[in-house]
């Protein structure tokens, strides 16, 4: 091969060298075809739902009605309950499985990412056996007490949603809790106690700390998520709890309002979406 | 053949960070030549230039009479051995040895052949099914290179090859890598190390890197017996470094007068001198220098004696001691006009 | 170890035996219990039976099962191809280009699902493009709501990936195509069925894009166990969503098989 390039004559090397070098294709086109392919299908379509949303009058009448007004307080208080829910009672099983653990522990984790690969609309439905109607609680407070009916009612307000919610997104925060609390150092637990710190403070003072910017990610994102949840609101069929998701799809599918469903699905969109930019904020924080 | 490596004034930055400082140097067809320096001198910088995954900011490469500074890696025909081997793990171990020849689309015929040259030279033809992590370091180590050779390349660039592998492993290597060399005369290698010991066994000519700049750059001999400057005096091999002052024949230190070759200094101005503690000797003898004992270490055939001079810590390395002095006792120590060296000061600050 | 003494571990435990047991496992006992049952009476089921089985793998209930097969692995494998190229393509980038690329690419984790069916239904039920009343849509849809799930796992797979090899193969002599055909994608391969999986247990409990969507010959399985549901068949919908989340789990156990042959290779 030297010998070869021995006979090239230096003036022509940098020609040589820069014909090599255009022939190969700048980086920025290989990614043109997936952007072109989401285009079509994703931002094309959204593009349009903004633009319907313009429809004279469209924001101006959806955002008098009572029905919106009332899905949108809904909407974002259930969400923030739930997330709130959510970031307590993952922090405590993950603290539970991490640092006290016992026989089986290890199946806990596999079970939870077992259970996130679950639709969420499962959960509503497990819950109208357990506390519905005719539903064990129930059951079980008739039987004791002889009453007609049982006491439990609530699956049809929004209580039995932000359960349900609370039920199906706490494993998407132990997720984050739990990578976060096997890389913290054990070493320093270990320390801790042997420097006569108590179980409550070592938490607050050492696990605590280490675990925000886990709680964070994991908080935002179930915030977001449920925002957006559908299924789960859709299944307890209750007429009472409407969220934005819900009122996109009557507003679209039973009342053929397009226009309508438009404008609500970009406002949802919007939070949502400013959400996860947040989201994505603390959780490249996070990262780091 | 003619396949050394040229760099002609390279330098690499990262944002203001200089990492590699006007490289000039040549290493010639058949040459072995060491890149040595602390971690952070830019000798890892130097070699990622040649192979191309560091572009300079100014300079030029060249790999024979190729200036490659503008082409890819893939296009440089160099083998490559890192620290970490980066074999494929989803390849068998002669599906790694022929990545080379296929992906340059080299006969099919010949592959296997050429295959079995590789590894039989390396000592691995017997694990050529298995893959590498059913193998242990120093074999993985012999796998990375028998995939660098088997492309047959003019030039080979070897980053700290022998780092990940236990002391006892890695003097073998080196022999093994002496022993390919003698194989293959032709190939140029620049071998990146941190390690003099691997440096000095292996390199025809040493190139001492330190903060990003080329200190000092000769055979193993002359880098040893006449350092240019105190980093490579203290990098390579071990060194006393004392401050004296230049007089007509020699030097002044602490008050006392010693006979060495000046090389031209200027007497009155002031300078350090070199002197290796092997070639310190006990007793009376010309240049002697009197002290205490200040700590005593046996070292299994010698003893190391730490003796304050005048203020300054001398250091001797003698045959081993059948009666050890005593702390604090006055001792005399002595060395040849021929074996020190005087660095002008400031040379390292340059 | 947090809690040292016996009775604080045992407090522990029992904490969490009492919060976790109620809210996640019981859930999906229940729906086990219910669908081999005919009716609910007191606190547990009676009546039991194999019946909705036999009817969940016949008819109607069997067609939504190979609807929403069919369904998760083609918008499983056009998301694969389509993350994975964008991820790839983003990797090569740098700087703005590649932040610019990547943010597009999760937009629709923050897009409700109600929302993106919405928008395909409004985008392609007009020229130029005709698909409403078709499947097409809701594997459409189904691919535009787990793109972003597959194209994050294969860039954080991307970036985990040690640029040593990638350089290895480029200093032996391979070109970029042939480093990505050789080296990369097969060392990706494990995380790539991680993606693939998850694509398809996205996909098959798919419901809120595909209710505003789907065509009547085309109805996937979550809608059927809502159907079942709204209608007041309860222990139906059960068997309905038992034969879903069994599907789900052996189509995951099979790709994580594969999975660990492809990295022990």
């Amino acid at each position: 091969m030297a010998s070869a390039t021995t006979s090239t004559a230096a003036p022509a090397r940098p020609a040589a060298a820069r014909r090599e070098r255009s022939r190969t294709v700048p980086g920025w086109v290989w990614a043109l075809p997936p952007v072109a392919v989401l285009g079509l299908v994703f931002l094309y379509p959204l593009g349009l739902v903004v633009q319907e949303s313009l429809a004279p009058g469209a924001y101006a009448s959806v955002f008098a009605s009572a029905s919106f007004r009332d899905a949108l307080l809904t909407t974002v208080w259930l969400a923030l309950g739930a997330t709130v829910g959510c970031l307590v009672l993952g922090f405590v099983l993950a603290l539970i499985v991490a640092f006290v653990p016992f026989p089986g522990a290890k199946a806990v984790s596999r079970f939870i990412d077992v259970f996130l690969s679950f639709p969420s609309f499962l959960i509503t439905l497990a819950l109208l056996f357990v506390y519905g109607t005719v539903g064990m609680a129930n059951g079980l407070w008739t039987g004791a007490t002889g009453a007609a009916e049982g006491p439990f009612h609530f699956l049809t307000t929004p209580w039995g949603v932000l359960l349900a919610e609370i039920t199906y997104f706490t494993p998407f925060v132990m997720r984050p809790l739990l990578a976060a609390f096997s890389q913290l150092d054990t070493a320093q637990l270990e320390v801790a106690s042997s420097l006569g710190a108590r179980p409550a403070r070592i938490v607050r003072r050492v696990i605590l700390p280490e675990a925000l910017p886990a709680l964070a990610a994991g908080g935002s994102l179930v915030l977001v998520m449920c925002l957006n949840e559908f299924g789960i609101v859709l299944f307890t069929g209750a007429k009472g709890v409407t969220t934005l998701p819900m009122l996109v799809y009557s507003k679209a599918i039973l009342e053929s309002d397009y226009a309508a469903a438009c404008v609500v699905a970009v406002v949802n969109v919007a939070i949502s979406v400013g959400l996860y930019g947040l989201y994505r904020v603390v959780s490249k924080r996070a990262g780091a | 053949m003619t396949s050394g490596i040229r760099f002609d004034a390279v330098s690499v930055a990262y944002g203001d960070t200089t990492v590699l400082d006007a490289l000039t140097l040549t290493v010639e067809p058949g040459e072995v030549m060491a890149l040595l320096g602390p971690s952070g001198s830019g000798k890892t910088t130097a070699l990622r230039t040649v192979a191309g995954f560091v572009r300079p900011r100014s300079g030029r490469v060249h790999i024979g009479d190729r200036d490659v500074t503008d082409l890819p890696p893939y296009k440089r025909g160099i083998g490559m051995v890192v620290q970490q081997y980066a074999l494929f793990p989803h390849l068998r171990v002669d599906e790694n040895v022929a990545f080379g020849l296929k992906a340059r689309k080299h006969p099919r015929a010949e592959i296997p052949g050429r295959v079995a040259e590789a590894l039989e030279m390396t000592g691995m033809a017997a694990y050529a099914r298995r893959h590498p992590r059913e193998l242990s370091g120093g074999q993985q180590q012999r796998v990375a290179i028998a995939r660098a050779l088997a492309i047959r390349p003019d030039v080979l660039l070897l980053d700290e090859p022998l780092s990940a592998l236990d002391a006892q492993l890695r003097s073998g290597m080196l022999a093994e890598l002496a022993r390919l060399h003698r194989e293959l005369p032709d190939v140029s290698i620049l071998y990146v190390t941190h390690d003099q010991v691997e440096a000095l066994t292996l390199a025809d000519r040493i190139a001492v890197m330190d903060r990003a700049r080329l200190q000092d750059c000769g055979t193993p001999q002359e880098l040893y017996r006449r350092p240019r400057t105190e980093f490579t005096a203290s990098f390579v091999g071990n060194a006393n470094l004392l401050p004296v002052r230049v007089t007509a024949g020699g030097a002044e230190l602490a008050g006392t007068a010693l006979e060495l070759p000046t090389d031209g200094a200027a007497p009155g101005s002031s300078a350090t001198l070199c002197v290796r503690p092997h070639l310190v000797g006990l007793g009376a003898g010309p240049n002697a220098l009197t002290g205490r004992i200040a700590e005593v270490q046996w070292r299994g055939a010698t003893h190391r004696l730490y003796v304050d001079v005048g203020g300054h810590r001398v250091k001797a390395d003698v045959r081993e001691l059948r009666e050890t002095p005593p702390l604090g006792s006055e001792v005399t120590l002595h060395f040849a006009p021929e074996d020190a060296v005087l660095l002008a000061a400031g040379v390292n600050d340059g | 170890m947090l809690v040292h003494s016996r009775t604080g571990r045992a407090a522990s435990w029992a904490l969490f035996a009492v919060l976790f047991v109620p809210l996640f496992a019981v859930p999906l006992l229940v729906i086990l219990a219910a669908s081999f049952s005919t009716h609910w009476s007191g606190a547990f089921p009676s009546g039991p039976t194999a019946g909705h089985y036999t009817a969940a793998v016949r008819g109607e209930s069997l067609q939504a099962l190979t609807t929403s097969l069919v369904t998760a692995a083609a918008a499983s494998a056009l998301a694969l191809t389509l993350g994975t190229w964008a991820a790839l393509a983003a990797a090569a980038l740098r700087g703005r280009g590649r932040r610019l690329l990547d943010a597009l690419f999760v937009l629709p984790l923050a897009v409700p699902s109600v929302v993106v069916g919405l928008a395909v239904l409004v985008a392609f039920s007009r020229p130029p493009i005709l698909l409403n009343g078709t499947r097409w849509i809701v594997i459409l849809a189904h691919t535009v709501l787990v793109t972003a799930f597959a194209h994050q796992s294969v860039s954080a797979a991307i970036r985990r990936l040690d640029p040593m090899y990638e350089q290895a193969a480029a200093g032996l002599g391979a070109r970029p195509w042939y480093v990505l055909l050789r080296v990369k994608l097969p060392l990706l391969l494990p995380s790539l069925g991680a993606a693939a999986g998850l694509c398809f247990a996205l996909s098959m409990g798919e419901l809120s894009a595909t209710m505003m969507l789907y065509p009547p010959d085309w109805m996937p399985l979550p809608v059927l166990v809502f159907t079942a549901t709204d209608r007041g068949s309860l222990f139906t919908g059960s068997a309905l969503a038992v034969v879903l989340m069994a599907t789900t789990l052996l189509v995951l156990l099979a790709v994580s098989r594969i999975r660990t042959k492809a990295t022990y290779r």
